[in-house]
């Protein structure tokens, strides 16, 4: 195992003592066991070293060893005394319920409460399933599990009312008492549904698509698949390996392991066309088994399939509206949530940078926190964050850090965002910016001449009521004023504000910062005063022609697309989005104003789009299934179908040729596996659009 | 100075804001938040076991 975790390099490797019953081993050969696996992982990888178990001889005796060792320690409890005898009483009848508290008391004292994994559940539907909840969150477990019972195509399950959905209807019956309690506990089948409708992974091997990453070593050092299988048929489970000649290398390949490490390509034809896929990944790869049939012995789904499904849409159906991603409902919810994510990556990149920063990144981070730290500072901040092409430098600086310890051109970088931050929020605090070019560029502000081109040096910024100064660090150069920032002045290039009809907040025009080159194609040089000129008229008649054309779009854009930059090699009704933050559009600065509106409304819908998926995941497993377009012969992934269909929507208004198809691509939008709770709710939205 | 790009920025300002020195940055949310727009900050995923039979 040790060798196995070097030649990968795994960080960490689980190790679980299952039975039959472990304990029955004595301490003595468990210590044995726990010091030989311990010194053989020593300083290869992280050892998390577990114990599953019936309880009945646990005792302060396995404790300590397990405290000395690091063992943590799981327990098979069903339920309450009723539901525990029915299937867990002594030869002789008599009831181990009490032992088996015991054992759980005993795990719950603070001595050892740190080894305690939490109670797995064997599902039996004569059991009361509220009961059974209550009994185990009483112990107050820090993780519950319900497995439902070994059976096969073969051998189907009990089902007592001839109910194909018994066990889904006993599982939800917990999810609800649950629910009542206040999830007091976390369960990890539920949790495990509640991942995988969010676009999550799966955390159990009994369900979801991931790859399932283990192997059985028997106590006579066979290697066999997951001992599940055994109740499939005699020998399912074994590979023809052992420990003594065979490296994991060589299980990890055998086909019984593969095929449960192939996801999708893994499961059942009926399974992978099945739109609750990603949620129970066709089930425990035991209970697929039918020993006849036109398919492969395991190629079926599982025998509980309909409980399965029933119970992920059971559950879907309870928890759709707390798991829907705010920023899907509600724009300003959208807003915050990018805000979040950008405050979030100025952080990860001051952690990336860290201690390797030196002096002067510990000086520029604290100056971003006592910035951040007053109300007008903090308002600043978040007007510099919200600008699109922070976000741009922010992942540039971020790519820099991790790559090149150090890295001082982000240290460099950072002030001037703290500068424009400090200007805007009329902050009376000098700011040390460095300067190349002779020029200062004060993100989502403007660029000030301070020297000759060529030069570089290092200025005082600090705002002032009206404006801000910039004086040169060890130079005569005389302070530099700039009152009014959003008018032009002597050096003074403020970013040009494209106004629109109404009462539209208008457009930054950002043709000057030097992360606007974030899209795929070039920017254009700054416009001069007559290129701009004309791209205003044109904006404010493909404004009108919008609010003609499609009434009530000019309100959704309307402070939630704040920025143009004009780029090269753009046809004029073409529109791009790059790689930045929210807001932002890159355009063509030729063509018609009947272009640009056009460029304007399917680049709005692109970049709220994009804006959506930057903060919550409205599918998951994109690209594992092929889609059709109406309008297409070719298939595409999920994420296309959806991207062409939201933006096609909108354009219907400009070409009603741009509708035909739509409610089909909607349909199959709907139907599709790929879908994520929130992708739901944002379907839900379009659906109304039309 | 008059400088807000957005009518609606404002309303986000004040809202669930955390420090920033306090933000998470390394923790499992923090990480499926950054690796949406930067995958190198995803990492490598780690799971726990995911052994049906014992937790």
């Amino acid at each position: 195992m040790a060798e196995h975790a070097k030649t990968h390099a795994l960080p960490s490797v689980s190790v679980i003592l299952h039975g039959g019953e472990p304990l029955l081993a004595g301490p003595a050969r468990l210590r044995r066991v726990c010091e030989e696996l311990t010194s053989a992982f020593e300083g290869i990888a992280e050892l998390d070293l577990r114990i599953h178990t019936n309880g009945l001889q646990l005792s302060p005796r396995y404790l300590d060893l397990f405290d000395e060792f690091d063992v943590k320690v799981g327990i098979s409890l069903d339920g309450d005394r009723a539901a525990n005898d029915r299937h867990r009483r002594y030869a002789d009848g008599r009831s181990s319920h009490s032992l088996v508290l015991k054992a759980v008391e005993l795990l719950q004292q603070e001595r050892y409460r740190h080894l305690n994994l939490g109670l797995l559940c064997t599902v039996d539907i004569e059991n009361d399933p509220r009961a059974v909840l209550d009994a185990l969150t009483e112990l107050d477990p820090p993780l519950i599990d319900f497995l439902l019972p070994h059976a096969t195509w073969d051998e189907p399950p009990p089902r007592p009312d001839g109910s194909p959905t018994a066990y889904a209807d006993w599982l939800l019956a917990v999810f609800d008492r649950w629910q009542e309690q206040g999830r007091p506990v976390p369960v990890r089948l539920f949790s495990s549904v509640l991942s995988t409708l969010s676009g999550g992974p799966s955390l159990t091997e009994s369900l979801g698509l991931a790859p399932t990453d283990l192997v059985v070593v028997e106590t006579d050092g066979q290697l066999e698949q997951v001992d599940s299988l055994k109740s499939a048929y005699e020998g399912a489970a074994a590979t023809g390996f052992d420990v003594f000649t065979h490296t994991f290398d060589e299980v990890a390949a055998h086909p019984g392991v593969r095929a449960r490490q192939l996801g999708l390509a893994g499961v059942s034809e009926t399974c992978r066309r099945c739109p609750v896929v990603r949620s129970c990944g066709g089930g425990l790869y035991t209970h697929r088994y039918r020993s006849t049939g036109p398919s492969g012995v395991f190629d079926n789904p599982s025998v509980y399939c309909a409980d399965l499904e029933a119970l992920v849409r059971g559950i879907e159906a309870r928890s759709a509206a707390a798991l829907v991603a705010p920023a899907v409902a509600e724009p300003v919810e959208l807003l915050a949530a990018q805000q979040d994510l950008t405050r979030t990556l100025l952080a990860r990149l001051n952690a990336d940078v860290g201690r390797r920063g030196g002096e002067q990144w510990a000086a520029v981070w604290e100056l971003a926190a006592t910035i951040d730290a007053s109300e007008e500072g903090a308002r600043g901040l978040d007007e510099v964050l919200a600008h699109p092409y922070t976000r741009s430098w922010l992942l540039y600086a971020m790519e820099l850090a991790q790559e090149r310890p150090g890295a001082m051109q982000v240290a460099r970088r950072m002030p001037v965002y703290l500068a424009a931050a400090a200007v805007r929020g009329g902050l009376d605090l000098p700011v040390r910016v460095t300067f190349s070019g002779g020029r200062i560029f004060l993100p989502g502000l403007g660029e000030l001449r301070i020297a000759d081109a060529g030069e570089r040096g290092t200025a005082l910024v600090r705002a002032t009521e009206d404006g801000f100064l910039v004086r040169q660090e060890e130079s005569d150069a005389a302070e530099l004023r700039v009152v009014r920032p959003e008018a032009a002045g002597p050096g003074w290039r403020p970013l040009r504000r494209l106004a629109t009809p109404g009462s539209a907040p208008g457009l930054v025009l950002d043709d000057l910062d030097p992360y606007r080159t974030c899209f795929s194609v070039p920017a254009t040089d700054a416009l001069d005063d007559r290129a701009a000129a004309d791209l205003e008229a044109r904006t404010k008649e493909a404004w009108t022609l919008i609010e003609a054309k499609a009434p009530g779009r000019t309100g959704e854009m309307a402070g939630r697309l704040t920025t143009l930059t004009p780029l090269t090699r753009l046809a004029p009704a073409e529109p791009a989005v790059g790689r930045h933050g929210y807001g932002a559009l890159g355009i063509s600065p030729h063509g018609s104003a009947e272009e640009l509106a056009f460029a304007l409304l399917r680049g709005f819908r692109r970049a709220e789009l994009r804006a959506l998926c930057d903060v919550t995941d409205l599918y998951a497993a994109d690209g594992s299934w092929e889609h059709r377009m109406p309008w297409q012969e070719e298939p595409v992934p999920f994420s296309r179908l959806l991207a062409d269909t939201y933006e096609r929507m909108a354009l219907g208004a400009f070409e009603p040729s741009y509708l035909e198809g739509v409610p089909q691509a909607l349909d199959t939008l709907d139907g599709a596996a790929e879908l994520t709770i929130s992708g739901k709710r944002l379907l839900d939205q379009m659906r109304k659009e039309i | 100075m008059k400088t807000s790009e957005s009518s609606l920025s404002f309303a986000v300002a004040k809202k669930n804001r955390v420090p920033l020195a306090e933000i998470d940055v390394r923790g499992t949310a923090a990480a499926r938040k950054l690796g949406r727009v930067h995958a190198a900050s995803a990492g490598r995923p780690t799971q726990a076991s995911t052994f049906n039979s014992a937790l």
